[in-house]
């Protein structure tokens, strides 16, 4: 297999736009998620891509979407944030606990995003300044995250918080769509457009690539990846915050497991959890997107939901195996 | 085999990193542990108690023998194996489907080993064949068998007239039975890995393994082979975990794990691999056992256990950062 490797790495394919098109990571989530759509349309029917139906999967892909946009500054600079699901847990009881304390939605939100944003940054002490292993501290602070959420509820488990403005925007709808479901598709595109085009995304996409070229080319390695793990922490805040708005309360299972959904979403869209720099935003929506028309599609044949999670296992085992012939690392 | 010959004619180009620790971390463990003993014991004197021992060993037997998989995984520079919930309740399962048609002890003790075997195996596979990382494969293998498992079954429990629901509740002096096999198989794997052939090629392919490959070392054999034993050491932790933890779902594994992470951690076993003493895994998990028991005389909620817990990783991970930084063992 080196041989064959080093073969393919003596003939440098020179770029070209057609067959990057064809071949890129975008290209191959979208054929996935075409894919999703048509064996829905041939085995629910029309049902499938009905409003009402989108509406459903939209409000509940508000939440990831959001989070998945922020965590994939993350592994793009080549970091693992593996407590965006207890930061969204916990985003939404702090910001619960202050609302039933009286304080205006828009006066809580700030506070709630700084606690979250201090997490963060203890994230990136022990990861950027300590050389922690990412993945390991990340689960550290996961549970850590998850017992002061806990704490916070207290003993009946939830916050009842429901504040009659905020849920009415956040359950609006536009064009028979979810407001918020239209706000993180745009945000989505915000992201993808940063990425690409501006200054703080090529540096983050050159520090995840290589870590030493980008410092000799004077990026300060540690600085972007410090933001990235920021950034990530913020979109967890945010996603909690919406959640706390979208039922209304926050419960000890608020954000459980979230971060398997994400990151096993945005590894089949064409990010690598092991190697930064490659992915896109909207590969990483469009990967929600069919994860979740697959868990849709099962639930409207009412087969067990367990399926999912062996088919979102099967999938993510293909994306990072394809992600390996794409150029990615060989474990040996 | 002509692995010294191999040795002395190879150009020493590259130094073949097996560094084993010192007894600076056993020192660090000890004191943090009776600190904490110390602190727990001053505030609540009724800690210092035989009930108290027991809960700790308890939660010491089945963290620890896990630890040993998770460690061997750990110091082959397999980094983590995220399935251990799943391969330790696919082997729980097959304990109590044994025991239920009435098999000996030492019958369901070796279906469970193999069980846990081939679940090693299972996941070796992948990551031998298809060069996958070990950590996003055992992320997904764990995902799927925790789903399998779920659609399989719902709750299972030992009978409670067999072998080894008795062995679950037996106690050996003044301890927990299932104790003792754990601190056995601590002391007989720490003893064997830095001194045996076997022990020292896998600590050498976590160490270095470009250099362990110069020397005629298989990288493939080592790691089929390391992924499975460390699920012999699953299945034998699913035979304590089946005896003594009731009914349970294929849920109840998972919490465990934070708990072995952080143990093999602290316990000076790098996730970078090649380093690690594994004696030093009785002192870090079973400090790391105390704490909920302590916790609990604090007065303290089960809910502030986690974030105790999770803070500790973060810190061991930090420190065990700064040391791979400093190259120091």
């Amino acid at each position: 297999m080196t041989d064959l490797a080093a073969k393919r790495d003596a003939y440098v394919i020179p770029h070209h736009p057609v067959r990057d098109l064809l071949t890129g990571s975008v290209a191959s989530i979208a054929l996935t998620f075409i894919l999703v759509l048509a064996v829905g349309l041939i085995w629910v029917g029309p049902k499938f891509l009905s409003f009402g139906n989108i509406s459903i999967m939209g409000s509940f892909l508000v939440v990831p979407l959001i989070v998945g946009a922020f965590a994939g500054f993350a592994l793009l600079s080549g970091v693992v944030d593996l407590s965006i699901g207890s930061m969204v847990g916990f985003s939404s009881a702090l910001f619960a606990t202050f609302l039933t304390l009286g304080w205006d939605p828009w006066a809580a939100a700030p506070v709630t995003l700084l606690a979250c944003l201090f997490f963060g940054g203890i994230n990136a002490i022990a990861i950027v300044g300590f050389g922690a292993e990412a993945i390991a501290a990340t689960l550290g602070m996961l549970v850590a995250l998850r017992g002061i959420t806990w704490v916070l509820l207290g003993p009946q488990g939830s916050i009842f918080s429901f504040n009659p403005g905020l849920f009415a925007l956040v359950n609006q709808s536009v064009f028979g769509l979810p407001l918020f479901f239209l706000l993180a598709a745009v945000l989505t595109l915000l992201t993808s457009i940063m990425v690409s085009k501006s200054r703080l995304g090529r540096h983050i996409q050159a520090v995840g690539g290589d870590d030493r070229a980008a410092a000799r080319a004077g990026i300060s390695v540690n600085r972007v990846r410090v933001v990235a793990l920021l950034l990530s922490a913020f979109g967890g805040g945010i996603g909690g915050i919406v959640f706390a708005g979208q039922l209304g309360s926050a419960a000890r299972a608020t954000g459980v497991g979230l971060e398997f959904q994400v990151y096993a979403a945005l590894m089949i869209g064409g990010y690598s959890i092991l190697r930064g720099g490659v992915g896109n935003p909207i590969g990483g929506a469009l990967g929600l997107l069919a994860v979740a028309g697959v868990s849709n599609i099962l639930d409207l044949r009412s087969i067990s939901p367990y399926y999912v999670n062996i088919i979102v296992g099967l999938l993510l085992l293909a994306a990072v195996l394809l992600d390996r012939f794409r150029g990615g690392d060989a474990y040996e | 085999m002509s692995l010294d010959q191999t040795i002395v004619a190879s150009p020493p180009a590259t130094v073949l990193q097996v560094r084993f620790h010192g007894w600076g971390t056993g020192l660090m463990l000890i004191a943090a542990w009776l600190l904490l003993i110390a602190a727990t014991g001053i505030y609540r004197a009724d800690f210092i108690s035989h009930q108290t021992l027991l809960a700790v060993a308890f939660t010491m037997s089945i963290v620890g023998v896990l630890s040993i998989g998770q460690g061997l995984v750990a110091i082959s520079g397999g980094f983590i194996d995220l399935s251990q919930p799943a391969g330790m309740i696919t082997a729980s399962l097959v304990v109590v489907r044994l025991s239920e048609a009435g098999m000996p002890l030492l019958v369901v003790i070796i279906g469970a080993i193999l069980a846990g075997m081939a679940w090693g195996a299972f996941n070796a596979c992948i990551i031998v064949f298809a060069k996958l990382n070990p950590v996003i494969v055992t992320l997904a293998t764990n995902f799927i068998g925790l789903a399998a498992l779920f659609l399989v079954f719902q709750l299972a429990e030992v009978p409670q007239r067999s072998e080894i629901y008795a062995f679950g509740r037996a106690s050996f002096l003044g301890l927990p039975a299932i104790w003792w096999p754990m601190v056995a198989l601590v002391l007989v794997v720490g003893f064997m890995l830095p001194r045996t052939r076997y022990g020292r090629r896998a600590t050498a392919v976590g160490g270095n393994r470009m250099a362990a490959r110069a020397r005629g070392i298989s990288l493939k054999a080592t790691r089929f082979a390391v992924f499975t034993i460390a699920g012999g050491f699953v299945g034998f932790a699913a035979v304590l975990f089946a005896a003594t933890s009731g009914p349970f779902n294929p849920g109840s594994g998972s919490a465990m794990q934070l708990n072995i992470i952080a143990g093999v951690i602290l316990a000076g076993i790098s996730l970078a691999g090649g380093r690690g003493n594994f004696w030093m895994l009785l002192l870090s998990v079973g400090f790391l056992s105390t704490i909920p028991t302590s916790l609990v005389f604090f007065g303290l909620s089960s809910d502030t256990q986690s974030i105790f817990q999770g803070l500790i990783l973060v810190i061991a991970v930090a420190i065990d950062g700064l040391r791979a930084r400093r190259g120091t063992p």
